[in-house]
């Protein structure tokens, strides 16, 4: 009985979220006077309304946060720095977009080769991972990073020159099984990415408070030290680096099956900016920065972008000058919040416990 | 005794990175010779294109090996100063089209150009030292947040190129008298003003060695590589000379942009495109090492063009060339995990 109500005292925040983003398509619905399962047409639904739309940008901030809670795993807790990991994200996507689209698979029901598109994106990622960690074992710091980078960019040019995923256009999955497909079932996407994201979190969480974690966070601190004490550092970090890599995987797979195409883009360098951005936008080393930093950023880009401004006789597009505002918000965060959105904050209840 | 050994060893590895870059100089030349059929004009002709790529990789480079050398920032805004040099140059050249109309007050494209390059300089320079000034200087603490505003400067300054200039790439219309002749190489043509990049780029790197080993500057600058804390106890200002190596830095990016606007036109995509191979270069080299930096752009230039000549494919040819500088960069750095020149840092 004790501990139950210990657990609700440290946990009620989290379980609050989870009951409104459980209720959220039903909530939108009924707020905004539209079914989340969207437009009856016949005998298929059509995605109108405000519900389902709401659904879509939520799906694309689970997934963007499943992938820069991976990147905090590895950057935020274990202090490694890694300039690659659009190529996981990028690689989770294609994979399924191969075995939906190849003819060769055509013979397997669409359900089981999503489902094996799951199993071989963690398997690959996670095979791909340790391999990069293994090369690069005597890399350091910035070194690790621009070996992962090269990596990176490799696979992504290889992508956008692959013939048999039309190269920069990228693959258009045709093939997509109808219970998750976002353009009929948008809601079935909606608690699939939702369970994977909870998930993600939890996982993330019990990893880091357990003592493997305390280790990721040796290193983090002194990397040396950690191995003076007797652990095997490099076996830790191969670690960190492998389950990041099939976390931002399965991001990708998500990403891929809202946007029903697999695309160069995805393995471009600019997730893994992103990531990097939004890690230290939202706090380093913290649980809910990543979050708040991915899915804040996300709604800011998603809202501000057809806005259009009139102030007196001149009109501002917003959405033309997004990235003017994207730069400036990274400027002024940085500035403002030495320690991310969420560090600062606890720092500054930190500092006010202290004081009473 | 002991000292000594160490000495011998030392001295042993400095020989093995000369080795190495000789072994690969070595390797890359016959390929570009292989690449071009044995056919010794083509054969020159790559290597000149490989001399070329080689200068505008340095043009960049060489302000972010400074940077990153002294203080360890990877300035991301770099890409975008050698973009703004690019436009300064072309609108100044080119009155009638951009917003700068004053160029078309001096009647001599030669004159004009001269003028699109100081300006570029310049204005590399205020932009580099407000940067510095104003937004670096308060997060010399916090390493990792100096990247992200370095990144958050470059989106800026990109927004405020495509606002003044637009989105559409402009090309190099104007003729000047450096750009109308061409030279025979073994009967095959080479521009001028090729040749002029080239030259530069060589000016360049010798003035900022000369620069780095025999003046007083040079010495301070070495000395806060290794270590700043040290060089400030011994009374020297150190910010003052963070300052004045990121302002040139800046400054390198922008006059490089404006050199190579000629050659290049002036586009949305060049500071993304050089900056990436640019980190290649100076890891590649060895972070803080300016020979490093240098020699590697040497070695990335040359396996650029060989490449660039390797298939007779275009598609095949364009993609290997795109992926070498990175190709090279994992391959060096797995036998050498510190770079070319990387000390222990």
């Amino acid at each position: 009985m004790q501990s139950w109500r210990q657990f609700l005292k440290e946990n009620w925040f989290f379980l609050a979220v989870f009951v409104v983003l459980v209720l959220f398509p039903h909530l939108v619905g009924w707020l905004t006077e539209s079914s989340p399962f969207g437009v009856l047409r016949g005998d298929r639904y059509i995605m109108r309304g405000e519900s389902t739309l709401w659904q879509a940008i939520l799906i694309e901030s689970f997934a963007l946060s499943v992938l820069v809670m991976s990147y905090n795993l590895m950057f935020g807790f274990t202090g490694v720095i890694s300039f690659g990991h659009a190529m996981f994200f990028g690689l989770g996507g294609y994979i399924v977009g191969m075995l939906l689209e190849f003819p060769e698979f055509a013979g397997i029901d669409p359900a089981l080769r999503l489902f094996i598109g799951l199993l071989l994106t963690i398997v690959i990622c996670g095979v791909i991972g340790l391999g990069i960690g293994f090369a690069s074992l005597r890399l350091r710091g910035v070194y690790f990073a621009i070996f992962t980078l090269a990596v990176a960019e490799m696979v992504w040019i290889y992508f956008s020159r692959f013939d048999r995923t039309n190269g920069e256009d990228g693959l258009t999955i045709s093939q997509m099984p109808a219970w998750i497909d976002p353009s009929q079932n948008r809601l079935a996407l909606y608690y699939v990415s939702f369970v994977i994201f909870v998930l993600t979190f939890i996982f993330i969480r019990r990893l880091v408070n357990s003592p493997t974690g305390a280790v990721f966070k040796a290193i983090r601190e002194n990397e040396d030290r950690a191995q003076a004490i007797g652990y095997h550092t490099l076996r830790f970090k191969l670690m960190a680096i492998t389950i990041a890599g099939m976390f931002a995987g399965i991001a990708g797979i998500i990403h891929a099956i809202l946007q029903k195409s697999a695309r160069p883009e995805f393995l471009n360098v600019k997730f893994t900016v992103d990531s990097l951005l939004m890690t230290i936008i939202g706090g380093v080393g913290t649980f809910t920065g990543p979050v708040i930093g991915s899915t804040g950023l996300y709604l800011l880009d998603n809202q501000l972008r057809d806005q259009v401004v009139t102030i007196g006789s001149t009109t501002i597009d917003i959405g033309d000058s997004w990235n003017l505002i994207l730069g400036f918000i990274f400027v002024i965060v940085v500035l403002i919040f030495p320690y991310g959105v969420v560090g600062t904050y606890q720092r500054w209840r930190a500092g006010r416990k202290n004081k009473s | 005794m002991q000292a000594v050994k160490n000495n011998l060893l030392a001295r042993n590895l400095r020989n093995s990175t000369w080795t190495t870059i000789a072994i690969l100089a070595v390797a890359l030349l016959i390929f570009a010779f292989v690449a071009a059929d044995g056919n010794i004009s083509t054969f020159s002709i790559t290597v000149l294109s490989g001399l070329l790529r080689t200068m505008l990789l340095f043009l960049v480079a060489a302000g972010l090996s400074l940077i990153f050398g002294l203080m360890d920032i990877l300035n991301f805004a770099q890409g975008a100063y050698f973009m703004i040099g690019a436009y300064i140059a072309y609108d100044i050249q080119h009155p009638e089209r951009g917003f700068i109309t004053f160029g078309a007050a001096i009647p001599d494209p030669n004159l004009r150009f001269l003028v699109g390059v100081i300006a570029a300089f310049g204005i590399g320079t205020i932009l580099g030292f407000i940067l510095e000034r104003g937004l670096l200087r308060r997060l010399y603490d916090r390493p990792l947040f100096q990247l992200v505003l370095t990144f958050g400067v470059s989106i800026i300054l990109l927004e405020g190129i495509k606002a003044i200039w637009g989105t559409t790439p402009y090309t190099w219309t104007e003729t000047m008298s450096l750009m109308t002749g061409s030279f025979q190489v073994f009967e095959q043509p080479f521009s001028i003003y090729r040749l002029f990049i080239i030259v530069m780029g060589f000016i360049l790197m010798v003035a900022v060695s000369l620069l780095l080993q025999r003046t007083r500057l040079g010495i301070i600058i070495r000395a806060g590589v290794e270590d700043p804390e040290m060089v400030s106890a011994l009374g020297i200002n150190v910010r003052a000379v963070f300052t004045l190596v990121f302002t040139l830095g800046c400054a390198l990016a922008a006059f490089g942009g404006a050199i190579a606007a000629p050659f290049q036109g002036a586009t949305i995509s060049l500071g993304s495109t050089f900056l990436l191979a640019s980190i290649a270069v100076i890891v590649l080299g060895g972070l803080g090492s300016f020979e490093g930096t240098a020699i590697a752009s040497f070695l990335v230039g040359l396996a650029w063009a060989a490449m660039e000549q390797f298939s007779t494919r275009p598609e095949v040819a364009t993609f290997w060339a795109s992926v070498t500088p990175m190709l090279m960069l994992s391959l060096i750095l797995l036998l050498r995990p510190r770079g070319l020149f990387g000390g222990e840092r």
